[in-house]
């Protein structure tokens, strides 16, 4: 039991750990794409860390079949539906011109659709 | 607008009820009869949204393989992608090359390109702005690319969802 216990310790501490990296990427990158870009660190592999350690330990410790399915709905949406709020975000932020201050490397985007 | 097929809905009601079963988590007649009623309603008004195709294109083994393949090869992707991500944020954000490419992508039907797109976007440092189709019916992404290591199509295309669509070549054909 207690290898299993270190084992959801480890899982968790990743998570945040990486929901950590994120956090820093939002409040530190240059422009608001990249900032966008580190936001999917907290939401993946941040969420799924945390939610494996929370299901093991629902399954092994707690032993209650409705907290264990409960938090993989929770990972299944976040999993599910976070990307398409991200595209959405993106799509609009740069319909609505937003740009980064440094010119980007290359800009299929604005080529085909800016007129 | 779509009419409402009978697979479609069945297969609305079997997710919709197997999911009031989970939560509930009670077996007295009195829960089960309430959640087949609910869930078939709910299945009668969202089928036609929730299901465009073949209601049971998973029951075949080889593609149930396949997805259970695909979400594996997704976690390493995806771990790999994280990775380089934090990689990138504790050393202070400065390490970064974006740009927005124009990728062409081999797949065939919505789902599947669907489904492409939304894995691209989980992925950090990769997040798809858009879908379009030239007259020829090529489908392109264009992708927002944090450390842009190529700007030739193809090969960009190759290193950022490679993997990711010889995967998903293999649920949906």
């Amino acid at each position: 039991m207690t290898a299993l216990r270190i084992v959801i310790d480890l899982l968790i501490a990743v998570g945040a750990i990486f929901a950590l990296a994120g956090t820093i990427g939002v409040n530190k990158m240059p422009d608001t794409f990249s900032r966008m870009q580190a936001s999917t660190c907290t939401s993946t592999l941040g969420v799924v860390g945390v939610c494996l350690g929370a299901l093991l330990y629902a399954i092994f410790f707690k032993q209650d079949p409705a907290t264990a399915i409960k938090v993989v709905v929770i990972g299944l949406l976040v999993i599910t539906i976070n990307p398409v709020g991200a595209h959405a975000i993106m799509k609009g932020a740069y319909r609505h011109g937003v740009r980064p201050d440094k010119e980007m490397k290359i800009d299929d985007f604005r080529r085909d659709f800016d007129e | 607008m779509q009419k409402t097929k009978f697979p479609a809905v069945l297969a609305t009601f079997v997710l919709c009820y197997a999911f009031w079963i989970l939560l509930t988590w009670s077996f007295s007649a009195q829960e089960l009869a309430a959640g087949a009623i609910v869930s078939l309603a709910a299945a009668l008004f969202s089928a036609r949204f929730f299901i465009h195709d073949k209601a049971f294109w998973f029951l075949r083994p080889a593609r149930l393989g396949a997805l259970i393949a695909y979400v594996f090869i997704f976690l390493g992707e995806l771990i790999k992608a994280n990775v380089d991500m934090a990689k990138r944020c504790f050393g202070g954000c400065k390490n970064i090359d974006p740009g927005v490419i124009r990728v062409p992508v081999g797949l065939k039907g919505d789902y599947a390109q669907a489904m492409l797109a939304n894995s691209i976007t989980l992925t950090p440092g990769t997040i798809t702005l858009d879908i379009a189709e030239d007259q020829e019916g090529q489908a392109y992404y264009y992708i927002h690319w944090i450390d842009v290591q190529s700007t030739d199509p193809d090969q960009a295309g190759e290193m950022i969802k490679g993997n990711l669509e010889r995967g998903i070549r293999r649920i949906w054909e």
